[in-house]
């Protein structure tokens, strides 16, 4: 997959996963680039199976994309391709990928202005591709026909059957060797096994009813303050995760499809358990999760959904992993920061051609926990650091940008026993010689990432467009924004939250903070004063 | 009189030495490390060699021409955090370049991790008052007040080393060569300097910083090393050369070291590959892959048409090193590797038993379940015979262990043993995918060659499962790195920065560009009294990519009117073996243009291993578990003669080394008497 698919999305940032479902549609083994891709994937099986019953046949190839039917947003095309002995279903082997676009009113699929899933993208329900190894060619055409780069798309949509039909290849080796009854035997005992783990884990935590919270700025759409809101009861090995106290549905596109709450669910535990502990079904066994439809959790149709993967789905694995501080505290996370992203859209006046830009820079500040402080500018909750931004040098070479200015922000880390990590301040000018449009997509610029255990919040994020001498900030959800050339964002990321109480860290630790420039003296001497 | 050429590798325990007469001979020594000063152990292992041969060793120094040196000295200072005081003078606003890693996080679903400690803290960091922009013309001129009080701060904080990275200092590297001039005036030569547009004039501040970084860090632990070693080999009585052994492979004089002290960091492996490669031009075989298996890890490289491929993304620790380095996969299995049950799965390895305790069989003190352990259950090792009998292996030590494994898995001992054997082969197998199929290179018409000690019982397994038909067992384990160097050339890796589309880009510049280098890499050269040969390649992408492809140029004429349309054919075609497509008609861009030039040196003919007197040993035989219990002849490596032809299943003896081969593997012995196995 890596080889094979042509966009940066996919072989370079690796927004993709692949899996292995067995016929029962269990999640037995995934590679684990994207975590909120995680425990997502049976949700898709379940809708393949529902809808083609019966009809499922070897060398059939199936897809699908949709939130509302197994899907998590659009952008993430999933084909999963059938694999049998002889005319026994026996297990699933399955690509899911981020499209670079996938249709609809805005490229690359992240509409801000979306008030229906229908502005976000092209919907695709279950859909057999292959039809018993043919090639339904009306059907590709069809879908190619809806996205804005056909060429990458199907190229990209060929990796992804290639690496699916890989799995296939090794399963049916397996199968020859093995037979089909000593691997599904195999299976039960790998997911049982995890199973134990995840449950070992959970049993050393204190037992409760316990309730968290996270919320979101907005909606884009005028709704402010969304709230998600998790009663966790522990007992004994088990989870039960009630989101039924959600916030209702919003108009804009941070509500999250099933699927998706879901994996945030999971990821959340997969953050607060062992890393090592495989990630299969058997490790979601503890939890059970309580949701109602209708809220931002889990909406009726047509919500658009497509933030989702980014927010709601990091506020809803903030509330689980904040509900539990009192039950795990030596497990918990302090908040990471959100995403916050620009697209730059305008003409480079050095060959006269269109360019879009995308900004990963001044990435936000990771949460502290047990083992220290957060990490500075590693970025957000759901990402976990795996979201490289690209070189400054490579950046001023092919676009119209200059990067005055790209360091940590000091004094903007949440405190506590150990601080969050620090995020960033970028100043960027465009040098356009025309006006460029500029887009936004996020949160996290009205609340900081959370402090947990008497630790402080992080600095909420701060972006701003200064042109001549006119400055405004900017929200997290715009479009069209007008940059003239010239014109200079003024980008300050959130800081990571604090765990523990201020008070109980290392004096030396504040010192070296200020020798390093992470804090500047007013706020040392505060905590400084504080602690005498 | 007789001139020597004598190969050192310095390791962790071990510091092994290999001397090559003018025909050929090899004559090995083997001695104990001395890690407060390694040159002391290299003093020793040469007065060895020198009484194997019958001289003194001031005798064997003054008929040694050269001395070809591997030194871990660079990677330990960096490994170990003890390299210099380093203070970094770099562009203002831009002080976090090291620190942000690009915004990416070690081991994801890890959120409970203490952030790395920095090899520079912040407050050694200064930003200067400059800024030159892409295209090389100057945003900020060079503020000297700015340098000098930043000078003045890294004077009062007793730094020994100064980097110096600018911001598109590829491009024009007059900032940071008048900031050099002014920190060698400040500190005379007690410092040393670095500049990034000397170490990796390349385009991508987060690598070239890095790179620069990590030179001014061993630059200073390596100077005091190879001056201090050059000193007390003069005093022993050596007039000869030092070549020092490179992360690329190739070898460089001890000044060149120094300078570029970075380009030693990755080199540890690169003994092995260089013992690959010589094994290869020995056999007549040009696609390799090298299989070192030892007691923790094992190193696999890749050698297309007897060249090893090299990589610049190669990291140590929390370092990145982006001069080009042999790309070799080092996978955490081996001999020692710890077997043991989690989430219901069987894992083999990256914990190892070590040397110390060791396998629960070598009796001193391990409790764990080995690979060693499963293949002493398995029958495969001979408790008696194990390293030429100079070690007992305790059977029921292992015997208990597995059955413990056995237990958590619900089967008996040996089921466990032959699990976790075929665990370590799967593995073995995606290691060699690493390195082949990932880079888009077919494995199955390679041939193995199977280094190390704990290699033999694996290799046809593993070749087998990779659908690879022939498979090499060498006999030069014991000194293979020492060995190897004696093959090596010396060699310089040259690059310069141009990004621009290849479309734009008259044949004349890129002429000049690639004129430019090679005149660089001759001059270093010196006198070189060998053949010289220069390869260059340009780094390539498509228009809107992000990563590069290296183009090699090999049989392009650098005079030709179409030189850039030769070399964007060339990419597009090696896009299309990497990638499985390629896009003629979209816009392609030259980023880096590389020029090696290579000293070739006098290549050590191979003499026939001089057969000693061989006493025909008994006939023996052995039961082992393939699948189910069978009884094998068992062979003693010294008494096979060449020519000789073994089938399988049968077992292989040797004082290093154990070699399996299983139903359908085809032994013939070479006139060197290495094994060279047809995999059925």
């Amino acid at each position: 997959m890596l080889r094979t698919s042509y966009s940066q999305i996919l072989n370079s940032s690796r927004d993709f996963s692949t899996a292995i479902c067995d016929r029962q549609g269990r999640l037995v083994a995934q590679a684990h680039h994207v975590p909120i891709h995680v425990g997502a994937l049976p949700w898709a099986v379940e809708a393949v199976c529902d809808f083609f019953q019966a009809k499922i046949r070897p060398g059939d190839v199936f897809l699908l994309n949709d939130p509302y039917s197994g899907g998590n947003h659009l952008p993430d095309l999933t084909a999963l391709v059938p694999v049998f002995l002889e005319r026994t279903l026996a297990f699933w082997s399955i690509n899911r990928a981020h499209q670079s676009d996938i249709g609809g009113a805005t490229h690359g699929a992240y509409n801000p202005g979306a008030t229906e899933i229908w502005q976000e993208g092209l919907r695709i329900t279950p859909l057999k591709l292959h039809d018993a190894g043919v090639v339904r060619d009306d059907l590709l055409h069809m879908i190619a026909t809806n996205v804005r780069h056909p060429h990458d798309f199907l190229g990209d949509l060929r990796a992804m059957i290639g690496s699916a039909r890989v799995g296939e290849r090794r399963l049916h080796q397996l199968l020859a060797e093995y037979g089909l009854k000593t691997l599904e035997h195999a299976v039960d005992s790998i997911l049982d096994a995890a199973e134990a783990e995840a449950r070992a884990c959970i049993r050393t935590w204190k037992d409760g009813v316990f309730e968290g919270e996270s919320v979101l700025d907005d909606d884009g759409h005028g709704i402010e303050d969304i709230a998600v809101r998790a009663t966790v009861t522990k007992k004994g090995d088990s989870l039960v995760v009630d989101l039924r106290r959600s916030d209702p549905q919003v108009k804009g596109f941070v509500n999250s499809s099933y699927p998706n709450m879901m994996s945030a669910v999971h990821m959340a535990l997969a953050y607060l358990i062992e890393p090592g502990t495989p990630k299969n079904s058997g490790t979601f066994r503890p939890v059970k999760v309580l949701a109602k439809q209708g809220t931002v959790v889990w909406p009726f149709p047509p919500a658009p959904v497509t933030l989702a993967t980014n927010h709601c789905a990091q506020e809803i694995a903030e509330s689980v992993i904040r509900a539990l501080e009192r039950s795990c505290p030596d497990r918990v996370l302090a908040g990471w920061g959100r995403r916050f992203r620009i697209a730059i859209k305008g003409t480079n006046p050095r060959n006269g051609r269109q360019f879009i830009w995308h900004m990963f820079h001044a990435r936000p500040g990771g949460g502290a926990s047990v083992a220290g402080d957060g990490w500075n500018g590693v970025g957000e909750g759901q990402a976990a650091g795996g979201i490289k931004f690209g070189s400054v040098e490579v950046a001023e070479t092919r676009f119209p940008l200059f990067f005055e200015h790209h360091e940590f922000r000091p004094d903007s880390a949440g405190q506590g026993r150990f601080r969050g990590g620090t995020g960033a301040v970028l100043r960027l000018r465009v040098e356009t010689a025309e006006p460029a449009v500029a887009n936004t997509a996020g949160d996290g610029a009205r609340h900081g990432p959370y402090g947990i255990l008497g630790g402080t919040d992080g600095l909420p994020h701060r972006y701003r467009l200064v042109a001549g001498n006119r400055e405004r900030t900017l929200k997290t959800k715009e479009v069209g924004i007008e940059v003239s050339p010239g014109a200079v964002f003024l980008v300050e990321s959130g800081g990571g939250g604090g765990y523990g109480v201020p008070e109980a860290r290392d004096p030396e630790a504040i010192a070296s903070d200020y020798e390093n420039g992470y804090l500047t003296r007013p706020a040392a001497t505060k905590r400084g004063a504080r602690r005498t | 009189m007789t001139t020597f050429r004598i190969g050192v590798d310095i390791g962790g325990t071990f510091t092994d030495l290999a001397a090559s007469d003018p025909h050929g001979k090899i004559y090995v020594a083997k001695t104990m490390s001395t890690p407060a000063d390694p040159s002391e152990g290299l003093l020793e292992g040469l007065a060895v060699l020198a009484e194997r041969l019958g001289m003194s060793r001031r005798d064997l120094l003054a008929s040694t021409s050269q001395i070809i040196h591997g030194t871990t000295v660079a990677t330990n200072a960096l490994l170990e955090r003890k390299g210099a005081r380093v203070g970094i003078l770099t562009t203002a606003g831009h002080r976090d370049v090291l620190e942000m890693r690009e915004g990416l996080k070690d081991d994801r679903y890890n959120l409970r991790l203490a952030p790395p400690e920095p090899l520079v803290p912040r407050a050694r960091i200064f930003g200067i008052e400059e800024r030159m922009r892409s295209d090389g013309t100057a945003e900020i001129p060079l503020g000297r007040p700015s340098i000098d009080r930043a000078l003045g701060r890294l004077k009062s904080q007793d730094v020994q080393s100064v980097a110096i990275c600018y911001l598109h200092s590829y491009r024009n590297d007059a900032h940071e060569r008048a900031t050099a001039l002014a920190a060698r005036a400040a500190f005379g030569r007690d410092v040393y300097i670095s500049t990034s547009s000397e170490v990796l004039p390349q385009i991508k501040e987060f690598e070239r910083f890095w790179t620069t970084v990590v030179n001014a860090y061993v630059g200073p632990v390596v100077g005091s090393y190879l001056a201090r070693l050059q000193a007390r080999l003069r005093q022993a009585g050596f007039k000869g050369k030092v070549l020092i052994l490179q992360s690329h492979g190739g070898v460089a004089p001890v000044n060149e070291s120094i300078r570029n002290a970075v380009g030693s960091v990755l080199s540890g492996p690169a003994g092995g590959v260089a013992g690959g490669q010589h094994a290869g031009r020995i056999l007549g075989a040009g696609d390799l892959i090298t299989f070192d298996m030892g007691g923790t890890s094992t190193d696999i490289a890749l050698l297309k048409g007897g060249a090893p491929q090299l990589t610049s993304e190669k990291r140590l620790g929390v370092a990145r090193i982006a001069v080009p380095s042999l790309d070799i996969h080092t996978l955490g299995a081996g001999g020692g590797s710890i077997a043991r049950v989690q989430g219901g799965i069987l894992r083999v390895g990256p914990e190892s038993a070590g040397a110390a305790p060791g396998p629960a069989c070598y009796g001193r003190g391990g409790t764990s379940p080995t690979v060693t352990d499963a293949n002493l259950v398995l029958g495969l090792l001979d408790p008696d015979t194990f390293l030429g009998g100079r070690m007992r292996l305790d059977s029921a030590a292992a015997h208990g262990t597995l059955a413990a494994l056995g237990k958590h898995l619900g089967t008996d001992p040996i089921s466990a043993a032959e699990g976790v054997h075929r665990v370590v082969n799967t593995n073995m197998a995606e290691g060699i995918r690493i390195v082949s199929v990932r880079r888009g290179i077919d494995p199955r018409r390679f041939t193995l060659v199977s280094f190390g000690g704990a290699a033999g019982l694996h290799i046809t397994e593993v070749a087998r499962t990779l659908e690879i038909g022939r498979v090499v067992v060498p006999d030069v384990a014991p000194v293979l790195s020492a060995w190897g160097m004696l093959g090596s050339d010396v060699r310089y890796e040259l690059v310069r920065s141009h990004v621009g589309e290849a479309g734009l880009l008259p044949a004349r510049r890129l002429r000049s560009l690639l004129h430019r280098l090679e005149a660089e890499g001759r001059k270093r050269l010196g006198n070189h009294p060998g053949q010289i040969q220069v390869r260059r390649s340009l780094d390539m992408r498509y228009g809107e990519q992000i990563f590069e492809v290296e183009v090699p140029l090999e049989g392009v004429d650098p005079e030709a009117a179409d030189l850039v349309e030769k070399a964007v054919e060339r990419f597009h075609k090696r896009h299309d073996e990497l990638f499985a497509y390629s896009a003629p008609g979209q816009e392609v861009v030259v980023v880096n243009v590389r020029v090696a030039v290579v000293g070739v040196l006098p290549g050590t003919p191979v003499a026939g291993e001089s057969v000693d007197a061989v006493a025909r040993s008994p006939r023996r035989t052995r039961k082992i578990y393939l699948g189910s219990w069978a009884i094998v002849p068992v062979h003693d490596h010294r008494s096979l003669i060449p020519g000789k032809r073994i089938d399988g299943p049968a077992i292989i003896e040797s004082d290093m080394t154990t070699v399996l081969l299983r139903k359908g593997d085809r032994a013939k012995v070479t006139p060197q008497r290495w094994l060279d196995i047809g995999v059925g």
